[in-house]
C-alpha cells in the first residue's frame, strides 16, 4: 500500500541529526513521484538543506527538488536543480523525468549557446555543457551521426561538427561525404546566423579539399557559390587542371556559371588569368566556359531547336485586341516577348509590321526592347540584330532607348562585351538628361546597363549612373536608380545605400524615389540580418514610397529564408500600413520569403486573399505566383481561383498572371486544370465587357504560361546547388514594378530558365545520343497546339492569316516527306527574312504530328511514377524539373556523364568512351552563325541554313 | 416436450444471432468513426462514437465481444487476444457456435484494415464496460493492468479521448473493489505523462479521478495539495469541468472556505449537461449546494427542493433548511437523528453537523431583527440554550462574525441591536453589481471562445464530397453539446 502522506519524512527533515535527515531524503526520493504535491509545500525546507554546504546529501536534496519542480511543471527550475544534483542525476536512467529534463537541458543549452555566439558575455553553466556533451557522445556512440550533427549545428558548436566529420572521414569517406552534404543542407535551412553559416561552409571546404578518394568537386562548387569566394574557386580549378581532370573542371565551370553572380565569375577569371601562366587548351576552355558564353549558346540552341510556340494563340489575341489602345498594344508585345523569350524567333513582329508601326512612344520602346527578350542570350548576334535601332541610326528616340534596353536584356548577367558600350553612351549623354529625347534614350541605356551589369559590382558603371541620377530627370533618373541597385546587387555597400537614400529624400520626383527605393532593396539582396538597420530606417520614413522600398528590402534581404521575424514584419505592414502601395508590396513580399517553403505560402496568405482591400488581394495573388512559380502547387491555385473572378479589375489581372506563373509548362495530363485556365485567359481577352486591366493580365498570362517556346520555367531555386537563383528573383522583383511602369514587365524574362538536358563532350560539342526517361511519356508532353481557328474573324485579318497558314501547311507537308525520321521530334520554326524587312515573310510551320513528341512536362497533380520501361528522349530536349528525377543515361552507352547521380538536367559534361568513332553533332546557334552566315547581316538564320542542317542529319 | 424446447431454443438462437449481427455492425460503425479520427485528427468523430456507447453498452453480450475480438485479431496466437479471452472467461462449448458463425463472417469481411491503436483501445474499453456491467470486478482488474501497459505503448493525440475514458473505468473498478490506494501511483504517473504531451482530455480526467480518490479516503489535504499544484486544462470538456468544480466545492467546504465552495458548486451545476443522464450528478451537486448555502448563512430558495424533474430525495435537506430557517435547535437535532443514515450515504453528514452553529446564529439574527433590545436570558429561552453564560458567548461570537450588528451590555445582561444602515450608502451594492457585470462579461467571452467556425478546409472537403453529410455533422455537434454523459455516477 502506498503511503498516504509524506508528513513523517518531512518532519524528519527538521531534525538535528544528519543521518535522520539523510534517511528522510532517501525515503522522500522514493515517494516523490506520488506525493510531490505535499512535498511541494515544504520545498523551502529542502532548499535550505541543499544550500547547507556542510550537509553531505545535498545533491540528493537537489534531485528531489528537481523532481518536485518537474511535477509542478516548472521545467526551468527543475533543470537548475537537476544540474546541481550531480551524480544523483543519472542520465542513463530510462524514465520520463530524465528524458524530459535532458531534452529541456539541451534546448536550454541551444538557446544559451546561440546567444553566446553573438555575445561573449553570456556564460553557460559547465554542468549544462557536460550534460549536453554527454548526450552528444551517446548519440555518436549509437551512430546517430546525423542527429548529433544537427544538434551541434543548432547549438553553434562548430568544434563538435568538425570532430564528428574528421572522425568519419577517417573511417569511411563515403559516409563522410553524405554527412557533409547533410550539414550543407542543414546549414542552409536551419542556421539563421550568416556568420556561423559561413564558418560552417569554410569548415566543410577545409574538410573536402584534402579528401583523396571520392573528390566531391560539385559539392565544393555549391559551397563556393554560397561563400562567394573567388580565390577558392580559382584554387579548385587549378587543382583540377593539374590533376588532369578536365571534364570535371568543365562541369564545375558550367555549374559555377549557372549559379554564381557575375562579380564572382569576373574575379575568378581574373584570378585564373593571372595564375595560369601559359594558357593550355584546357585552361583556355575553362576560361571560355566561365565567361558564360557557351552556357548562353547552349541554352539558346536548345530553345531555338525546340521552339514549340503556338503562334495561333498570339495571333488570335492580337486580332481581338487590335487597335483599341496602347495598353493592349503593350500587352501583346509583352506576351509575344515572353512566348518567344530566348528562341530568337521574331517572326511575329516581322509578320505584323503594320501593327508594329502603330506603336507610339513608350509602346515603341517596349516593342523594341521585346527584341532583346526574344534574342536573350544570343551573345554572338545580339548586337547585329539590334544595330538598325541603336543610337546612331535614324530611328525615333523611343526606338533607340528600347534598343539599348534590349541590348542589356540580351546580355543579361553576361554583359562584359557591351557594358563598356552602354557605359560610354551614358558617360557621353549623361548630362543631357532632362532634354526630352535624350531622356528616353538614357532611360533605356540605364536599364540596359543595369541588366547587363547585374551583380557585377562595377564601380565605374555605378558612378556613370549616378551622374544620370543627379541630373534629376524623372524619366532617366528612375531607370538610373534602379540600375544602380542592379549593378551593386546584393553588395550591401554602405556608401551606395547612403547616397541613394539621401538623394531619394531630396528629390521631388516620385519616379526617382521609387527607382531608388527598389535600388536600395536590390542592394540588400540576401543580406538577412545585416540589412536590418536600413530596413528600420526605410520603414520609419514618412514617404510611403520609401516604405514601399523598405518592404521590398525586407523581402529581398530575407528572400527564401522564411524568416519568422521578417514574415511577421511584412504581415504587420500588410494590414496596418496607411498606404495601399506599401500594403500590396508587403503581401507580395511574403512570396519572396517563402520561395523555399512554398507549401506554406497558401496557408499564410489565405486570409489575406479575402481582405476587403483590393491591393492586398492583388498582393496575395502575386505572392502565390512568386513563391509557387513553376511548381504547379494546387493549394495555391485553389486560393487563386476565386481571385480570378474578383470584382476588381487589377486583382483579376494579378490572379491571372500568378496562375500562369504557377502553371507554366504544365499539360493536361500532369495538371488537368491547365486547360481551364488557358481557356479563361482566352475568354477574358475575348469578352467585350471585360476591363482593360484584366485583359492586359490575361494576355501576359498567355505569354507566361507558354514562355520561351514552352521550354522554359520560372526557377527560383537552383536545384543543382540548392542556392537561390538571383537572376530570377531580381527579374520578378522588377517585373512587379510594372504596376507603375509597363516597360519593366520585360524583366520577367530574367526569371525564365530553360528546362533541358544538354549533354556536351569535352570539346564543348553537342553529340547526338539518347537518354532513358522512366516515366509515362504523356505526363511530360507539350500541351497540344491551339485548334486552328474556325470561328469568324474580321475579314481582312482572316484572309491574311489564312494565306500564311495555308502556305505553311503545304510547305510543311512537303517538308514532312523529305524529313529524316529520327529528326522528326523537333519542332523548328524557320524563317527567311529579307534584309530591310520587306514583308516577304514565309513561315514554315512544322506541325508536330508524331504520336509522342519527345519532350515532356510534369507536375504534382498527376502522380509521377517510376516506370520500369523507359522511353527514349534525345540529347538537347526538354526535361522538366520533376522529370529530371526519372532520367537516366543508358548503361554502357558511348557517352557517360562525369557527374554520376540521378536527376541530371541542365548542362551535363559527358565522357566519350569511344573517342575514335565518329559522332553526329548538333550545331549551336553560334556555330551556325559563324560558319554559314555572312557576318554583317542583321539576321542570319536563313532557311537555307536550316535546310542544310537537316540534310546533314 | 423435448421438441418444443428445442424449437424454442432455436428461435432464441436465431434471435440472438440477429441482434448479435446488428450490434456487431453497430460496433463496426464506431470503428469506422474512430479510424476517421485517427486519419483526420479531428476528435469530434470520437465524441460521436462515445455518444453511441451508452445505448450500445446495454446491448453488449459476451458472444458479441468474442466476435469482435476475433475480427480484430485474426491470427490464432496473439497475447492481447489471449488475455482478452482470459478475462472474458471464454469456455469452449459456450461459444463454439458463435465462432463458427463468425468464421463465415471473416471470409467475406476480410480483416483488411491494419489494427490501429485507436480501435484496439476502444475494444478494450468495450470489454471494460461489459465486465463492469456484469460486475466481474476481479477479471476487470486483471484487464485493467493489461490496458495500462498497453496505453503506455502509444503516444497519439487521437487516443486522448479513449484514454481518458479508460482511465475513468479503471478508477471506477478500483473504487468498487475498495482498493483506492494501489491505483494512485499509476494515476499520478499518467497524469504527468498526459501533461507533458498536452493531452488535455486525459489530464483533466485524471485530475478529477485523483480528487475523487482522495476524497473517498478523506485525504482532504492531499486533494487540496493536488488542486493547488496542478492546473486544470482550460479547454477541458464541460462534463469534466463540472466534476472538477464539484470536487473543488467539496474540498473548500470541508476546509471551511464556504464562499469559494459556493462559487464552485454553482459552477458545477451550471456546467453539468442538462440531460436526464446527468441527473445523479445534479442531485448530489444540488444537495451540496444547499448545505453550503446554509453554511454561508443563506437560506436556499424553496424551488430548489421542488425541482421534481431531477428527482432524488431532498426531503431531509428540506427539513434541515427549515430548522435552520426557524433557528430551531430542537427541530434540527431531531432531523439530524432521523436522517443520519441518508446524510452519511450522501457523504454530507459532517457538513450537516456543522450547521448546528448556523441554526443558533440564525436564531440570534432573527431575534436581533425582531427586538432592538432583548435580555440574554430571553435569548437563552428562545433558543433552548443551556445557560445564560453560554448565550453570552454565542451572541458575542455572532457579533464578532458580523452575523448581527449589535452590542452586549454585560452589566445589565441584554443585547442592543444597532440601527440598520442604509445599505445603498455603502459600497456593497457597487461590488455586487460589479460582480454580476464581470460574470456576464466572462460568460460572453467564454461563449465567443467556444464558438467553432467552420474552416475553409471543411468547405473544400465538402466540395470534394469527402466530408460527412449534414446529418452526421449535426449528430456530432449534438454529441459535443451533450458531452460525456456516462461519466456521471454520483
Amino acid at each position: 500500500m502506498a503511503l498516504v502522506s509524506a508528513a513523517p519524512y518531512l518532519a524528519l527533515l527538521g531534525e538535528e541529526d544528519q543521518s535522520l535527515k539523510s534517511f528522510a531524503l532517501t525515503s522522500l526520493n522514493d515517494i516523490v513521484d506520488q506525493l510531490w504535491a505535499e512535498i511541494a509545500n515544504n520545498i523551502s525546507k529542502l532548499e535550505e538543506l541543499y544550500e547547507d554546504e556542510s550537509f553531505e546529501k545535498r545533491s540528493l536534496a537537489a534531485l528531489i527538488i528537481s523532481k518536485v519542480y518537474y511535477n509542478l511543471g516548472d521545467f526551468e527550475a527543475s533543470v537548475k536543480y537537476s544540474l546541481n544534483a550531480g551524480d544523483e542525476f543519472n542520465i542513463d536512467e530510462h524514465s520520463q523525468y530524465i528524458e524530459t529534463i535532458i531534452s529541456q537541458c539541451i534546448s536550454l543549452y541551444n538557446t544559451l549557446a546561440q546567444k553566446k555566439y553573438g555575445d561573449e558575455s553570456v556564460t553557460i553553466d559547465e554542468r549544462l555543457v557536460a550534460i549536453f556533451e554527454k548526450m552528444l557522445e551517446k548519440c555518436i556512440k549509437a551512430n546517430e551521426l546525423k542527429l548529433a550533427l544537427g544538434i551541434a549545428l543548432e547549438s553553434y558548436r562548430i568544434d563538435v561538427v568538425e570532430r564528428i566529420l574528421v572522425h568519419e572521414i577517417e573511417v569511411s569517406e563515403e559516409n563522410a561525404l553524405n554527412l557533409i552534404n547533410y550539414v550543407l543542407i542543414c546549414s542552409n535551412s536551419v542556421v539563421p546566423n550568416t556568420n556561423f553559416r559561413n564558418q560552417v561552409l569554410n569548415l566543410l571546404i577545409k574538410l573536402l579539399l584534402p579528401l583523396t578518394k571520392n573528390q566531391e568537386f560539385f559539392t565544393i562548387i555549391k559551397i563556393i557559390v554560397q561563400l562567394n569566394d573567388s580565390k577558392l574557386a580559382a584554387q579548385l580549378f587549378k587543382e583540377l587542371v593539374s590533376k588532369g581532370e578536365d571534364l570535371i573542371a568543365y562541369q564545375s565551370a558550367f555549374d559555377l556559371v549557372g549559379a554564381a553572380p557575375q562579380e564572382l565569375l569576373d574575379n575568378v577569371i581574373n584570378q585564373l588569368n593571372k595564375d595560369f601562366g601559359d594558357l593550355t587548351s584546357t585552361s583556355k576552355k575553362i576560361l571560355t566556359i566561365l565567361s558564360g558564353v557557351p552556357t548562353c549558346d547552349l541554352d539558346i540552341t536548345f530553345l531555338f531547336k525546340n521552339n514549340n510556340t503556338d503562334i495561333a494563340i498570339l495571333n488570335k489575341t492580337k486580332n481581338l485586341l487590335e487597335g483599341r489602345s496602347s495598353i493592349f498594344h503593350s500587352a501583346v508585345t509583352f506576351s509575344n516577348a515572353f512566348m518567344h523569350a530566348g528562341t530568337t524567333d521574331d517572326s511575329f513582329f516581322r509578320n505584323n509590321l503594320e501593327w508594329l508601326g502603330r506603336a507610339n512612344n513608350w509602346s515603341k520602346f517596349s516593342a523594341t526592347a521585346a527584341l532583346g527578350v526574344i534574342h536573350k542570350g544570343n551573345l554572338s548576334q545580339g548586337r547585329n540584330i539590334l544595330k538598325p535601332y541603336l543610337p546612331g541610326s535614324s530611328g525615333a528616340p523611343h526606338t533607340k532607348g528600347g534598343s539599348l534596353f534590349a541590348l542589356g536584356l540580351i546580355f543579361a548577367g553576361h554583359g562584359r562585351e557591351i557594358i563598356e558600350y552602354l557605359k560610354n553612351y551614358i558617360d557621353e549623354h549623361g548630362n543631357s538628361a532632362g532634354a526630352n529625347d535624350g531622356d528616353v534614350v538614357l532611360h533605356g541605356a540605364a536599364l540596359g546597363a543595369g541588366v547587363a551589369g547585374m551583380a557585377s559590382g562595377s564601380e565605374s558603371l555605378y558612378e556613370a549612373l549616378k551622374v544620370v541620377l543627379y541630373s534629376d530627370s524623372a524619366i532617366s533618373g528612375q531607370a538610373a536608380g534602379l540600375a544602380m541597385g542592379l549593378v551593386m546587387l546584393g553588395s550591401g555597400q554602405e556608401t551606395a545605400i547612403h547616397d541613394m537614400l539621401t538623394y531619394a529624400q531630396e528629390t521631388q520626383h516620385e519616379n526617382i524615389i521609387r527607382g531608388l527605393a527598389i535600388g536600395i532593396a536590390l542592394l540588400n539582396y540576401s543580406r538577412e540580418e545585416k540589412a536590418d538597420s536600413i530596413i528600420e530606417e526605410l520603414m520609419s520614413q514618412e514617404s510611403s514610397i520609401l516604405r514601399y522600398g523598405g518592404v521590398f528590402t525586407i523581402s529581398l534581404a530575407y528572400a527564401g529564408t522564411a524568416n519568422n521575424k521578417a514574415i511577421k514584419k511584412l504581415l504587420h505592414h500588410a494590414v496596418s500600413d496607411p498606404s495601399d502601395d506599401v500594403r500590396r508590396a508587403a503581401v507580395l513580399g511574403l512570396g519572396f520569403l517563402l520561395i523555399r517553403d512554398y507549401t506554406s505560402a497558401p496557408q499564410i496568405v489565405q486570409l489575406l486573399s479575402q481582405s476587403h482591400n483590393p491591393h492586398v488581394r492583388y498582393g496575395t495573388a502575386l505572392a502565390l505566383g512568386i513563391s509557387c512559380a513553376g511548381r504547379a502547387y494546387s493549394p495555391a491555385i485553389d486560393v487563386l481561383e476565386p481571385l480570378t473572378k474578383d470584382p476588381v479589375d487589377f486583382v483579376r489581372q494579378g490572379a491571372l498572371i500568378a496562375t500562369a506563373m504557377i502553371l507554366i509548362q504544365q499539360n493536361e495530363v500532369s495538371y488537368p486544370k491547365v486547360k481551364e485556365f488557358t481557356k479563361r485567359y482566352a475568354d477574358t481577352i475575348k469578352n467585350k465587357h471585360e476591363d482593360a486591366l484584366a485583359k492586359f493580365g490575361a494576355t501576359l498570362a498567355q505569354g507566361i504560361i507558354d514562355a520561351g517556346g514552352r521550354n522554359v520555367t520560372i526557377n527560383l531555386e537552383n536545384s543543382q546547388t540548392s542556392t537561390l537563383n538571383i537572376k530570377a528573383i531580381v527579374g520578378l522583383t522588377v517585373f512587379v514594378q510594372s504596376w507603375y511602369w509597363f516597360p519593366l514587365a520585360h524583366f520577367l524574362s530574367l526569371s525564365f530558365a530553360p528546362t533541358a538536358v544538354i549533354g556536351i563532350t569535352g570539346d564543348l560539342k553537342i553529340p547526338k545520343f539518347e537518354l532513358n526517361c522512366h516515366a509515362k511519356p504523356e505526363l511530360f508532353q507539350y500541351p497540344p497546339k491551339h485548334e486552328e481557328i474556325k470561328e469568324k474573324q474580321p475579314d481582312k485579318i482572316a484572309t491574311a492569316v489564312l494565306s500564311t497558314t495555308v502556305k505553311a501547311k503545304t510547305r510543311a507537308k512537303k517538308k514532312q516527306d523529305l524529313k529524316d525520321e529520327t529528326d522528326g521530334k523537333k519542332d523548328v520554326e524557320k524563317m527567311e527574312i529579307d534584309e530591310e524587312s520587306k514583308p516577304e515573310t514565309e513561315v514554315k510551320v512544322e506541325e508536330s504530328k508524331e504520336e509522342k513528341p519527345a519532350e515532356p512536362a510534369s507536375s504534382e497533380q498527376a502522380q509521377v511514377r517510376y516506370a520500369k520501361t523507359p522511353y527514349k528522349i534525345s540529347n538537347l530536349s526538354r526535361v522538366l524539373p520533376v522529370q529530371s528525377n526519372y532520367l537516366s543515361f543508358i548503361r554502357d552507352d558511348r557517352f557517360v556523364p562525369v557527374r554520376k547521380f540521378r536527376g541530371s538536367s541542365g548542362i551535363v559534361v559527358l565522357e566519350d568512351t569511344k573517342p575514335e568513332e565518329e559522332v553526329e553533332l548538333i550545331k549551336t546557334v553560334r556555330q551556325l552563325n559563324t560558319t554559314d552566315a555572312p557576318l554583317p547581316e542583321a539576321f542570319t538564320l536563313s532557311a537555307e541554313d536550316l535546310r542544310e542542317l537537316d540534310d546533314d542529319y | 416436450m423435448v421438441d418444443t424446447t428445442s424449437i424454442k431454443k432455436e428461435e432464441k438462437i436465431e434471435e440472438q444471432s440477429d441482434s448479435t449481427e446488428s450490434v456487431v455492425s453497430e460496433i463496426e460503425q464506431s470503428f469506422s468513426l474512430i479510424s476517421k479520427t485517427a486519419s483526420s485528427f479531428d476528435n469530434r468523430y470520437i465524441s460521436k462514437a462515445f455518444r453511441d456507447l451508452g445505448p450500445l453498452r446495454r446491448k453488449l453480450t459476451k458472444s458479441i465481444l468474442i466476435t469482435i475480438i476475433n475480427k480484430l485479431y485474426p491470427s490464432k496466437i496473439n497475447t492481447n487476444k489471449s488475455y482478452l479471452f482470459g478475462v472474458l472467461d471464454v469456455v469452449q462449448d459456450d461459444n463454439a457456435m458463435v465462432i463458427d458463425h463468425q468464421e463465415e463472417d471473416n471470409e467475406d469481411t476480410q480483416p483488411s484494415s491494419i489494427l490501429i491503436p485507436e480501435v484496439e483501445l476502444y475494444v478494450h474499453l468495450l470489454i471494460q464496460v461489459f465486465l463492469l456491467d456484469q460486475n466481474q470486478l476481479e477479471s476487470l482488474n486483471i484487464l485493467n493492468s493489461n490496458i495500462i501497459q498497453l496505453m503506455k505503448l502509444y503516444n497519439k493525440r487521437s487516443l486522448d479521448f479513449i484514454q481518458a475514458k479508460i482511465w475513468f473505468y479503471i478508477a471506477r473498478t478500483n473504487e468498487l473493489l475498495e482498493d483506492l490506494y494501489s491505483i494512485r501511483p499509476e494515476l499520478l504517473a499518467s497524469l504527468r505523462t498526459a501533461t507533458l504531451r498536452h493531452d488535455t482530455e486525459t489530464t483533466s480526467s485524471i485530475i478529477t479521478l485523483l480528487l475523487r480518490n482522495y476524497l473517498l479516503t478523506h485525504d482532504i489535504n492531499q486533494a487540496s495539495n493536488l488542486v493547488e499544484k496542478t492546473v486544470f486544462p482550460a479547454n477541458a470538456s464541460n462534463a469534466l469541468a463540472a466534476r472538477y468544480y464539484y470536487y473543488l466545492a467539496r474540498i473548500s467546504a470541508i476546509q471551511l472556505d464556504y464562499s469559494t465552495a459556493h462559487e464552485y458548486v454553482i459552477a458545477a451545476i451550471r456546467k453539468a449537461p442538462q440531460t436526464h443522464l446527468a441527473n445523479g450528478f445534479i442531485q448530489s451537486a444540488t444537495k451540496l449546494s444547499i448545505i453550503i448555502e446554509l453554511l454561508t448563512g443563506d437560506i436556499p430558495e424553496l424551488k430548489t427542493f421542488k425541482r421534481n424533474q431531477i428527482g432524488g430525495n431532498f426531503e431531509p435537506y428540506f427539513y434541515v433548511t427549515r430548522a435552520v430557517k426557524l433557528g430551531d435547535l430542537n427541530l434540527f437535532s431531531k432531523v439530524l437523528n432521523e436522517y443520519e443514515a441518508l446524510f452519511k450515504k450522501d457523504d454530507n453528514f459532517t457538513l450537516v453537523s456543522r450547521l448546528r452553529q448556523n441554526v443558533i446564529k440564525t436564531g440570534i439574527r432573527i431575534i436581533s431583527l425582531s427586538y432592538s433590545k432583548i435580555s440574554l436570558k430571553d435569548i437563552c429561552i428562545k433558543l433552548h440554550l443551556d445557560s445564560e453564560e453560554s448565550t453570552e458567548y454565542i451572541v458575542s461570537k455572532a457579533i464578532r462574525d458580523g452575523v448581527i450588528e449589535a452590542t452586549i451590555n454585560h452589566q445589565k445582561g441584554f443585547m442592543q441591536s444597532k440601527e440598520l444602515l442604509d445599505i445603498y450608502s455603502t459600497k456593497l451594492p457597487q461590488t455586487e453589481f460589479d460582480q454580476r457585470i464581470n460574470f456576464c462579461l466572462s460568460l460572453r467571452n467564454d461563449s465567443v471562445k467556444s464558438m467553432r467556425y467552420p474552416s475553409d478546409n471543411d468547405n473544400k472537403a465538402d466540395l470534394n464530397g469527402k466530408s460527412l453529410d449534414k446529418d452526421e455533422e449535426f449528430d456530432i455537434l449534438k454529441a459535443l453539446e451533450d458531452g460525456d454523459l456516462d461519466d456521471f455516477m454520483d
